[in-house]
């Protein structure tokens, strides 16, 4: 599997501005309350007496970034092995795609995937997902969230090109360590960026009340 | 407009009945109900999608087919702050199935793809959205002379007809201007300017919004307004800096498309960032290498005390901190040596920041105890910008956007004259911000005129203009401000809202609202069912811009050509040919109304587009046009040779001009002022930067609403840090300790894309609170809140982060006003309700000093997240 695609994120890069949400959304039909998907926020610090000056509040390690974070098509996918019907499957290259009339619709794999990459379809009773603008990326271009993006923080291409270029960064908090599924995703931090599992911050979406 | 001319109602709807029933089902069977209120009348037209639509009409799910259709230059017409960008529309059928953004060329840096925000996005959401204003509509409980105006933004509507529409319309817009004068009619948007001055005239509104207060003072010093004239340099320059201030600006919700691509341009070239607001913002999360908090409205103090430690510290040997040969050569007023003609030399900047002119000196900490930031953190933030050589200082409006605060840029100046960050590489003071962000300098590229020509000779029957901030009192107490010691009455019996978005967007909604049940007649041209055509008698539904025949935009270097996207939807006109039928009704010639066609139109200007010359200098023309152009579009006109053939230029919908470092088509804003000040002078009465301005004094007096000194002087602005307390100087809190800075909202541009669902949902139009203050109120993210002002209440939904500076909460602009009339309570979040009319100083709006109080609601209401709220539809003729 050596061409298997994969993602780059630039969180030195990204503004937070969903850009790459909506763009997704247009492409894949899906109404609010549904996503393939998201921008989580993260952010932490906080404010202590300022020490050159007790009469005032001095900022303390305050800082932020966002990722923009999508189905993984990881190496060991954990949406698939959760699927009892055999819906879930991978191409060759790397690309996790759902079979829709083989879906029962059980839910197991929103369960599984620690992405929250899945999403149900309530109007059909299934899953579905992101396949990386499949239909684009087989006749040459990419995929609307990447082309959508403002400060071109997104990228796809042959995973092992990108870690070539990039390092082999798969996670920063508040994502899950990488070891669980080997998502074929490579970040370029944020200077802030604090390590997956070991984060010192909270997420901190506005509309995490959604979810 | 010409292709609608026709007739007053769409004929017979195309759509067959399968699809009629789709709609009715999603709409709530709703469409089969307004058949009975619009008896008599035909079938609607639309939806234009060939699939059942939810309730934000877009598809509900399932991968979307991009084949058998074409992609479509399409507008994004909103005045949003961006970069403007380019959309392409995928048609089918007459529908629209997608939305994408730049993909006509090659994506560089220097060159860059205009790739668009999630809102130009989300368009389709508004143009086939379930509140878009299908037909005229009649409040129920209206009648000529005003009927029962109480129930104005709770009463039912019912379906009328245009023709009976126009004639209701035009015959109380007469009777009034009959009984009452041309004086009596107040028209808050522009759409129909052309009808009111064929009829000699409307009263109509005046002050800066966006702007602050560099709208009149920007230009009186020397600097631009920021957004027709700007004082930075190009964006290609902007890589030239070791130093980028951002004072007071978040380009990543207020300017999107490239403009944080621009700076980050920047940033790789090794700029380093600093950001000064209340907020660690998305734009200081990505750009900032420091961030200093500063207390809303308290940006002068801050600047002063900064002033003050450049000028305790400078040595000119040893430690030079202060550019004195630019101060001397470049301005006047800094000291007394260097002042204006017939100033008093005891005005002068310097002894009164030392405090030799009133005895107090602006030191550090004074400042410190104003603006929150620590005496010594001034201090190094002063010496920082003066080392660092190449620093571009740089602020937004927001800053200007508070009450009080005529003299602000006049400091903001006053700083970067000191530090000479003016008229080199690399060096630049002044506003970067809105469309302008990030890239000073002229147009490279531009449209012609329309060919419209103005109306003239029609005697004016009035010249009244009434202050923003006074819009409503002059109805209500029928009196207003038209200078210093000057106020006069005024009898204001209806509101004519052609467009904008007044009753929402200007300061003091919950008087608005009173100010319309007090009217006779309000009239709205709108395509949403939006507040102001909530509080109307009559709704008259228009085209967007998807549904009009042309539209050009562009910033420095491209041009948008986007054209006609679908057929109008429902029975929308355009406001042109409503113009045109009214003023045919009021014994104005159609012609008079509707002299150009929009073919035509188009056509002039595309024929006067015009585009920078190779190295900077003339103007060539931009599009090549045959004789068969010509007799395609059917138009008048000559043959011409320029850079891209009109069929090119339809097809991709821009022009961009090329760009790289040294292309000769970068901006140096300054340059030449700076090296021979003599030769060429600014347009300031002294030629010079005016750190002394008498002309800016004497504007606001004459103004009438406050009094300022010529020189930058601190004042504290109404409702500003010091008004939170009750005693300042014994430090006692008072009712509405916490400070408001009302924002640029990511949702929307301005109230514009309020009702669109995917943007609802991203953005959920939170109330933004400090940890610490959020923790002394127990509160915590998701709480309902009840935010208090002087002038109003709003519920919303709590957002706790610590990126906000403890005092200072914050609420995106632009929401649409939800008032519960026994309550009191606005649900939707509309920080008008929140912010007063307090006219002060040139008459600007003061959005950015609100002082509130926050606590748990424990009320009866509830609040779930707007994207689940039903859509706001007018009631009963839906
Ligand atoms: S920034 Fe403005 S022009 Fe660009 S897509 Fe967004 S709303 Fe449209």
């Amino acid at each position: 599997m050596t061409t298997a695609l994969g993602f780059r994120i630039d969180a030195s890069a990204c503004i937070g501005c969903r850009t790459c949400v909506i763009a997704c959304k247009s492409k894949n039909g899906l109404p609010p309350g549904r996503h393939f998907r998201r921008v989580v926020e993260y952010s932490g610090g906080g404010w202590i007496p300022d020490p050159e000056d007790p009469t005032l509040m001095a900022p303390s390690g305050i800082f932020a970034y966002c990722l923009s974070v999508s189905c993984m098509h990881c190496e060991e996918p954990a949406c698939l092995r959760a699927c009892p019907t055999g819906a879930l499957r991978q191409r060759d290259d790397g690309v996790v795609v759902i079979e829709s009339s083989r879906c029962a619709g059980c839910r197991y794999c929103e369960w599984a995937c620690p992405y929250g990459a899945l999403s149900y379809d309530p109007s059909s009773g299934r899953m579905a997902k992101c396949d990386l603008c499949i239909d684009l990326v087989d006749g040459g271009e990419e995929p609307w969230c990447v082309t959508a993006c403002v400060t071109r923080a997104l990228e796809v291409g042959p995973i092992h090109e990108l870690r070539e270029r990039y390092g082999s960064l798969d996670a920063l908090a508040p994502l899950p360590p990488g070891e669980r599924t080997r998502p074929r995703l490579v970040i370029t931090p944020h200077p802030h960026g604090q390590l997956a599992g070991r984060g010192t911050g909270h997420s901190s979406n506005p509309e995490r009340d959604l979810r | 407009m010409s292709d609608h001319a026709d007739d007053g109602l769409t004929g017979p709807s195309s759509l067959d009945r399968r699809d009629f029933l789709k709609w009715g089902a999603v709409a709530g069977g709703s469409v089969l109900a307004a058949g009975g209120v619009g008896a008599g009348l035909p079938l609607l037209k639309g939806p234009r999608l060939p699939w059942d639509i939810d309730d934000i009409g877009l598809p509900p799910s399932g991968p979307v087919p991009l084949t058998g259709g074409e992609w479509i230059p399409a507008p994004c017409w909103h005045n949003c702050g961006g970069q403007r960008c380019l959309l392409s529309a995928y048609v089918v059928e007459g529908r629209v199935l997608a939305v994408k953004s730049d993909d006509t060329h090659p994506d560089s840096p220097e060159t860059p793809q205009m790739r668009a925000c999630a809102r130009g996005r989300a368009q389709q959401g508004q143009v086939f959205g379930p509140d878009r204003l299908r037909y005229p509509m009649k409040r129920r409980n209206w009648e000529p002379g005003g009927g029962r105006r109480e129930l104005r933004g709770e009463d039912e509507w019912e379906r009328i007809s245009w023709d009976e529409a126009l004639d209701l319309t035009a015959a109380e817009l007469e009777r009034i201007m009959a009984e009452h004068g041309n004086e009596s009619v107040l028209e808050l948007g522009s759409t129909l300017r052309r009808l009111f001055t064929a009829l000699g005239g409307a009263v109509t509104n005046w002050g800066s919004t966006s702007w602050g207060t560099w709208y009149h003072t920007g230009p009186m010093i020397g600097l631009g307004d920021g957004l027709s004239s700007t004082s930075h340099n190009d964006r290609l320059d902007l890589e030239n800096c070791e130093l980028i201030v951002l004072w007071g600006g978040n380009p990543a919700w207020s300017a999107q498309g490239n403009s944080m691509y621009y700076y980050l341009q920047a940033r790789r070239a090794g700029a380093k960032f600093l950001f000064i607001d209340p907020y660690y913002n998305d734009s200081a999360m990505t750009l900032a290498d420091e961030w200093v908090p500063v207390r809303p409205g308290t940006d002068h103090a801050l600047a002063l005390g900064m002033a003050y430690a450049l000028l305790d510290e400078d040595d000119p040997e040893r430690n030079p901190l202060v550019d004195w040969d630019f101060l001397n050569r470049c301005t006047v007023g800094f000291d007394p040596d260097h002042m204006p003609e017939g100033a008093d030399p005891a005005d002068n900047v310097r002894d009164y920041i030392l405090g030799r002119r009133d005895g107090v000196p602006k030191t550090p900490e004074w400042a410190a105890r104003i603006c929150g930031v620590s005496a010594p953190r001034i201090r190094r933030l002063a010496r920082r910008i003066a080392r660092t050589r190449r620093t571009a200082l740089l602020t937004a409006w927001a800053p200007a956007r508070t009450h009080d605060s005529d003299s602000w840029p006049q400091m903001f100046l006053t700083l970067g004259c000191m530090t000479g960050h003016i008229g080199q590489q690399g060096r630049m003071t002044g506003v970067s911000c809105w469309e302008r962000t990030a890239d000073g300098g002229p147009f490279l590229v531009g449209a012609g005129g329309t060919g419209v020509p103005p109306l003239r000779g029609v005697p004016r029957r009035t010249t009244a203009r009434i202050n923003n901030s006074e819009l409503w009192s002059a109805i209500l107490e029928g009196e207003y401000t038209a200078g210093d010691g000057d106020r006069r009455p005024i009898d204001l019996r209806a509101i004519v809202h052609d467009g904008a978005s007044a009753l929402n967007q200007v300061s003091g909604l919950m008087k608005g609202i009173e100010a319309h049940r007090r009217a006779e007649f309000v009239l709205t041209l709108n395509f949403v069912y939006n507040p102001n055509a909530r509080f109307s008698d009559i709704v008259l539904p228009v085209t967007t811009q998807w549904e009009r025949h042309s539209y050009f935009k562009g910033n420095r270097d491209h041009l948008i050509w986007a054209r006609q996207v679908v057929e109008p939807q429902y029975e929308a006109r355009d406001d042109a040919w409503i113009a045109a039928e009214l003023g045919r009704r009021m014994g104005i010639d159609f012609a008079d109304m509707l002299p150009v066609s929009p073919e035509q139109q188009t056509f002039n200007r595309l024929a006067g587009a015009w585009v920078v010359g190779p190295d900077g200098r003339g103007r060539e023309r931009l599009v090549t046009i045959t004789k068969d152009d010509i007799r395609e579009m059917g138009v008048e006109g000559q043959p011409q040779e320029g850079r891209i053939t009109l069929p090119e230029f339809r097809e991709k919908g821009i022009y961009l001009v090329p760009r790289r470092p040294g292309d000769g088509l970068g901006h140096i804003a300054f340059e030449s002022f700076r090296r021979e000040p003599e030769r060429h002078p600014l347009s300031t009465r002294s030629g010079r930067f005016e750190l002394h301005c008498q002309r800016m004094a004497e504007f606001v007096r004459d103004v009438g609403f406050s009094r300022i000194d010529p020189i930058p002087v601190y004042r504290p602005p109404a409702e500003g840090y010091e008004e939170t307390f009750d005693d300042f100087e014994r430090g006692i809190k008072g009712p509405h300790p916490l400070q408001l800075i009302t924002l640029h909202y990511r949702r929307r541009t301005h109230s514009v894309f309020d009702n669109v669902g995917w943007l609802r949902e991203s953005f959920p139009q939170e109330f933004i609170m400090s940890s610490v203050d959020a923790e002394a109120r127990d509160l915590a993210t998701g709480d309902v809140v009840l935010i208090r002002s002087r002038h109003g209440s709003v519920l919303r939904p709590l957002f706790v982060t610590e990126r906000m500076m403890p005092g200072v909460v914050a609420l995106g602009e632009g929401a649409w006003a939800d008032v519960d009339f026994r309550t009191g309570l606005d649900r939707g979040g509309a920080t008008n309700v929140l912010n007063g009319a307090r006219p002060t100083g040139q008459g600007h709006q003061g959005w950015n000093t609100c002082a509130v109080e926050v606590t748990r609601y424990r009320g009866p209401q509830r609040l779930p997240p707007d994207w689940r709220q039903p859509p706001r539809q007018p009631k009963g003729a839906v």
